[in-house]
């Protein structure tokens, strides 16, 4: 499954064509010519058989720069690359189609590399729609000469790799004419095409079509003219041309294929409609769209609750800059993936390539013998239980009889070197029995389905009700039924699962690799390793970004064992391929949700089934399953709940925690719900949601007892009051989309639950370098812990946020504190400070007076050290610093606790004590033409306590916002089969910067008025984008969602059919 | 045979980070500028994220211009000057607009700090005018997953603002430079 890195032998320069020619051609097939190189790197990626020989045409004059024709057309060498052309001021002046083209390909520092014949010679590349419409002609060395074909005669010829193509020949543009370049891509920005498309129109003076060409291609679309279409358009009048028409044509002409992702009928109408609109701009967009008219919702102006804007802007006096960050800027960050070390092996991992197979047998003897090898470890040097999972341990460490996805670890490898290890990785035999494979969830729970393990595939199923729903029906005045669909998100933490081990001479061993609780970690291994826990020191912070991602174990045993059997250091990072296909992901999940009101907007009934993908192996996905029905009826009051959840085994790799945890998917179907439900009653979403809220007494969904705090009414109120709702709406000002704004509620439950060891710990001290130290057992994921920590410890003790030092991520230095996960971290924080900080603060101000020889009574914890307590000045008697080198280690003030969270005295099932709240807007613009969504802006307001860090606040919302943006719009892991297809970046999309909101603003709403602090926020900013970003898409075009990641195909087809019906 | 032989190039040259650095083509042929930088050098600050130059974590300035790390072959390098995020602070683009991310906090996990810190860099050496679709666009090649890119747009627009303060000194400067040159000229006169 690893891809090998060997790639080719050698690398000559040719110094002339022919040269060049003939160093390939000597070669045979084994040769090809090189110049940017980029495009045949990720062919090299892919596996595809590597060339012996690369001859390198980029130093060849006939290859190089652009130039003016005899004729005033425009000479491009085919080694030129992309980026120059742009930079080309002749080119931008006279060849705008291209110059717009090229900035559509790649990114930035890709098209500084990749050049023109490069993108030609692929043969699917995004300029030659352009070109072929502006009828481009070729130069070709072939047959040791130099010939010139159109663009169009060189695409109907096989290919060649004998040929070099030596540069492109553009003709001069019409004086008069109408251009079109469009490419339909997967996301917004830096985007693969899902279909491209590009016409010229030369006019006469009088306006009249003369000379026309239309093309499409791009991505799998093989690249063609559209010539039937060209022949309606021909001696008209531009001004008359029936856009419609011509659209139609378009479209039965147009013949790309579909895939996965987008039908054929999809790509042939998006690229119809494109090239009409942007041929005929507003005139072809009202025949081809039509504008369905939308009774836009706006609520009555209302005065917003009080609230803060977070931001640097806002809140100057509070901006503080977060310790890690200046490094971070600079680069000088180290990973635990950065480290290095004198005799430090690289580990490699073998995965199963079969999604469902029983193992024959494994042979190792031959990686074992290859120099550089240092140690192979399987299943058999497991000494301990083979067998981990946070809520049961049903997932081995390393294979030993079966494999239940692709990507399942059989065997690991320590060598000298990554190309030594990779090697070996390709001496190992294993010989498998292939079985049948569980790649649908819902087949999984068929009668007939293959146990993916032992006990069937039905993981959990959990049952939950209330009332009586089967009556409640028949009260309904309206009644809202459906399947909402979520997708198998990608964590895409940009550091990869890795890190390092290295054994002590005592026995030792000492496990850094990124993890979520250090502590967890350690027992697990313990348990796979047969070593006391104490023995083992987890280190499990810095980490490049976690979501949930890195919470379960994830190459700790396979590096710990080699590290063992080698006796010597190891390392490990997996390349993002390998990460892909077998980390974890969010379960996907199929929503059926039938929600019913009486004519006043009361909900009356709820029913709710639940099913949920949980991958191979539990992982944390039954807590998931638990956690959506748990916010089953969102933040509303609901009489009657039925709800059934079911989580099945498949063969489609792995699942487990990520942000938002189950609760964001059901606040989608939730919200969605509720807003389809006003819609129908024709009454005010908002004032809908108002009549239902949960209010302070009310129980939580299990019926138990949870935190009187409400602030779901203020959420609400903010929404309302948005000026959101009062920007433009409807058309856009280009006419080129429609315009909507949308609403959700979020009510997120915060800690582990009531039946979950929940608890955390904090060890507070004075540090003989004089630093006020802060040791929680928690994880930097990026989130902010450490900035948190500062704040925290600062405001209990009295000292400055820069004299705390936090220490985090490392058994052998911080308590146990929990897990850094179900937005409990900021609250564990926060508590640890507030019950362990004035401890410390008054053995300070004992030690000082000692030390000073002063009562304790008029000293005072200051910034950066002891001061007089009734002075004027701040400045200083002693400094820590100071204090703590008169101090003998033994007596430097410390001050530890430990903690319960707060929890529901509830048993029966699972269930939450507090919650955050939350509100989020998102106003969307809706291409006519193709249906994509771009999200404009969106706000987030929020109750969650005060704002200890407010970068890290406005960070952790608004990248939540996004990270919930791209599960809406463009994120889905494809698996077929059991495997993974999107299996890196090129083709699973996370959002660009060109995806995110031109604008998002962050409010806060401080006071909970209770004693349990701040709540985390973690999964606030995801919470509810989703179903807010759906409602803007109904605004806009009157079309509910139910899908995500949303398909641009539906939204189109539903603005479609306005067109029909108008 | 000959023709091989003629067409070989053995050695590349390059400047990584001001310093002149020669290699041997056999010994790095399929060896990418990432690994290169990391791995032999040890300049740990860019990072390889993706692998297929898609997310710039590993960007570098190669002739002053931000390129991906992992796209390019280390023979391709043969002439050039290569930048690493190491060696930013030496440009003033580079200290302003690290300065700058730092203050508005513009990132969390970090990961891709170093590669969003360099085409920003890039960007304002060629146009510190650039208006804001012009800063997405150069960043558009940078993938980051903590922070929905606002922060970082924030700290673009910080890091311009700064650029436009010191060139606005460093003109005033000049003029008064150039004035006494002017006064002393005309005693000299």
């Amino acid at each position: 499954m690893s891809p090998q890195r060997r790639f080719f032998a050698e690398v000559l320069r040719a110094r002339s064509l022919a040269q060049a020619a003939e160093l390939v051609a000597d070669a045979d097939r084994e040769a090809c010519f090189v110049a940017g190189a980029t495009a045949l790197q990720l062919e090299w990626i892919r596996s595809k058989p590597a060339g012996r020989r690369l001859v390198d045409v980029t130093r060849l004059r006939e290859l190089a720069g652009v130039s003016e024709t005899a004729t005033g057309g425009i000479r491009i060498g085919a080694a030129t690359r992309l980026a120059a052309l742009e930079r080309d001021t002749m080119l931008r002046h006279r060849q705008p189609l291209l110059i717009q083209a090229i900035a559509t390909i790649a990114a930035p520092g890709v098209r500084e590399l990749a050049t023109i014949g490069g993108n030609i010679a692929t043969r699917t590349g995004c300029l030659i729609p352009p070109l072929l419409a502006q009828a481009a002609l070729l130069e070709i060395f072939e047959m040791g000469q130099l010939i010139t074909l159109p663009l169009r005669a060189w695409l109907q010829r096989s290919a060649d790799a004998n040929r070099l193509l030596v540069a492109v020949i553009l003709r001069p543009m019409p004086a008069h004419r109408r251009v079109a370049y469009r490419k339909v891509g997967l996301r917004w920005g830096f985007t693969p095409s899902v279909v491209g498309a590009a016409g010229v129109l030369a006019l006469d003076a009088d306006g009249r079509i003369g000379e026309a060409c239309m093309a499409v291609g791009g991505g799998i679309t093989p690249p063609h003219c559209l010539d039937r279409a060209v022949t309606m358009l021909r001696g008209q009048q531009v001004t008359a041309v029936d856009w419609h028409a011509l659209r139609q044509r378009l479209y039965v002409e147009i013949a790309a294929p579909g895939d996965h992702r987008y039908s054929a009928h999809y790509r042939n109408l998006a690229a119809a409609n494109a090239l009409v609109t942007e041929l005929g701009d507003t005139a072809a967009l009202d025949a081809i769209c039509p504008v369905r008219p939308v009774k836009h919702f706006t609520p009555a102006a209302a005065p917003p609750p009080t609230q803060i804007e977070v931001s640097r802007h806002e809140l100057p006096d509070r901006w503080r800059l977060r310790p890690d960050i200046k490094d971070k800027v600079l680069g000088r960050f180290t990973y635990l993936t950065d480290h290095r070390r004198p005799g430090m092996l690289v580990a490699r991992i073998l995965r199963a390539d079969l999604a469902h197979a029983r193992i024959i047998s494994i042979d190792t003897s031959r990686a074992e013998a290859m120099p550089g090898v240092a140690a192979v470890v399987t299943a058999s040097d497991i000494k301990g239980r083979n067998g981990y999972g946070i809520v049961l341990q049903d997932q081995p460490a390393l294979c030993a009889d079966k494999v239940r996805c692709i990507g399942d670890p059989v065997a690991a490898v320590a060598a000298d070197d990554d190309a030594t290890a990779r090697a070996a990785l390709t001496a190992i035999r294993v010989a498998y029995a292939p079985l049948p494979v569980v790649d649908d969830m819902e087949a999984a729970l068929g009668p007939d389905a293959m146990a993916v393990h032992d006990g069937g595939n039905l993981q959990r199923e959990l049952h939950f009700a209330r009332g009586n729903v089967n009556d409640a029906w028949s009260r309904c005045a309206a009644i809202v039924e459906d399947d909402y669909v979520t997708p198998r998100q990608l964590h895409g933490f940009m550091e990869t699962e890795g890190g390092y081990v290295v054994p002590g001479a005592d026995g030792s061993l000492t496990v850094a690799v990124g993890g979520q609780h250090g502590v967890r970690d350690r027992m697990q291994l313990a348990r796979i390793l047969a070593m006391p826990e104490e023995k083992i020191r987890v280190i499990t912070s810095p980490i490049g970004g976690g979501f949930g991602g890195k919470d379960e174990l994830t190459v700790q045993a396979p590096l710990a064992l080699l590290a063992l059997k080698s006796g010597r250091p190891v390392r490990i990072h997996l390349d993002r391929h390998e990460s892909v296909c077998s980390g974890r992901k969010r379960n996907p999940m199929r929503i059926h949700m039938r929600t019913g009101c009486d004519a006043n907007g009361r909900l009356i009934a709820q029913a709710v089934d639940l099913l949920m993908d949980c991958g191979a192996y539990a992982s944390l996905s039954p807590s998931v399953l638990e956690t959506a029905l748990e916010h089953a009826c969102g933040p509303y009051e609901i009489a009657n709940v039925r709800t059934r959840g079911r989580l099945a085994y498949t063969n489609n790799g792995l699942c487990g925690a990520f942000r938002g945890f189950g609760a964001n998917q059901m606040t989608f179907a939730v919200e969605s719900q509720i807003a389809r439900l006003a819609d129908r009653l024709g009454i005010d979403p908002i004032a809908m949601r108002r009549i239902n809220l949960r209010k302070p007494s009310t129980p939580g969904y299990l019926s138990q007892k949870v935190a009187p705090t409400e602030r779901l009414a203020e959420m609400l109120d903010a929404a309302e009051a948005s000026d959101l709702w009062h920007q433009p709406r409807g058309l856009s000002a280009d006419n080129r989309s429609v315009i909507g704004v949308g609403m959700a509620l979020c009510h997120q439950g915060n800690g582990l639950g009531s039946i979950l060891p929940d608890s955390g710990a904090a060890h507070l001290g004075l540090s003989p370098a004089g630093r006020i130290t802060a040791a929680y057992g928690l994880d930097e994921m990026g989130q902010g812990l450490l900035a948190i920590i500062q704040a925290s410890v600062a405001a209990a003790v009295g000292c400055d946020r820069d004299d705390v030092e936090p220490i985090t991520g490392d058994t052998a230095r911080a308590p146990d504190s929990g897990s850094t996960s179900a937005s409990r971290g900021t609250y564990v924080v926060w508590k640890g400070a507030d019950l362990a900080g004035p401890e410390l603060s008054r053995k300070l101000r004992e030690a000082a007076a000692a030390v000073l020889n002063r009562p304790v009574a008029t000293l005072m914890v200051a910034p950066g050290g002891i001061r007089e307590a009734r002075a004027n000045s701040d400045e200083l008697l002693i400094s820590f610093g100071e204090l703590a080198a008169q101090l003998a280690p033994e007596a430097l003030p410390r001050a530890t606790c430990i903690f319960d969270y707060p929890k529901a005295d509830y048993r029966a099932g699972n269930a939450r004590f507090i919650f955050a709240f939350g509100a989020t807007l998102a106003r969307v613009a809706v291409d006519r033409a193709t249906g994509q969504v771009r999200v404009l802006e969106l706000d987030q307001h929020s109750a969650a306590g005060p704002v200890l860090d407010p970068a890290s606040y406005v960070g952790q919302m608004e990248g939540g916002s996004v990270q919930g943006l791209g599960f809406t719009l463009t994120e889905d892991v494809r698996v077929e089969g059991g495997r993974v297809v999107t299996d890196n970046f090129d083709s699973y999309m996370m959002p660009s910067i060109a995806d995110a909101p031109d604008r998002m603003r962050v409010f806060a709403m401080e006071d909970l008025d209770d004693e349990h602090g701040p709540r985390g926020i973690g999964e606030l900013g995801i919470g509810s984008a989703t179903p807010a970003i759906a409602a803007a898409i109904a605004d806009a075009t009157g079309h509910w969602p139910t899908v995500t990641p949303i398909p641009p195909e539906a939204t189109l087809t539903e603005m479609m059919r306005s067109e029909q019906t108008s | 045979m000959n023709d091989t032989a003629a067409a070989a190039f053995d050695a590349v040259r390059f400047r990584l980070n001001g310093v002149e650095r020669t290699l041997d083509v056999a010994d790095i042929a399929d060896v990418h500028l990432i690994d290169l930088v990391r791995d032999r050098f040890g300049l740990m600050a860019a990072k390889e994220s993706c692998g297929i130059g898609r997310c710039g974590s590993c960007l570098m300035l190669v002739n002053g211009r931000a390129v991906n790390g992992c796209l390019m072959m280390a023979w391709q390098l043969d002439g050039g000057d290569v930048v690493t995020p190491e060696g930013l602070a030496a440009l003033p683009e580079g200290r302003a607009v690290q300065a700058a991310l730092t203050a508005e906090v513009s990132f969390q996990c970090g990961y891709c700090a170093a590669g969003f810190t360099l085409a920003l860099t890039a960007l304002f050496m060629r146009d510190p005018n650039a208006d804001a679709a012009s800063i997405r666009a150069a960043l558009s090649g940078n993938l980051c997953r903590c922070t929905g890119y606002a922060s970082i747009l924030r700290g673009a627009a910080l890091a311009q603002t700064e650029l436009a303060r010191r060139r606005a000194v460093a003109a005033h400067q000049s003029y008064e430079f150039a004035s006494e040159e002017t006064k002393h000229a005309d005693r000299a006169g």
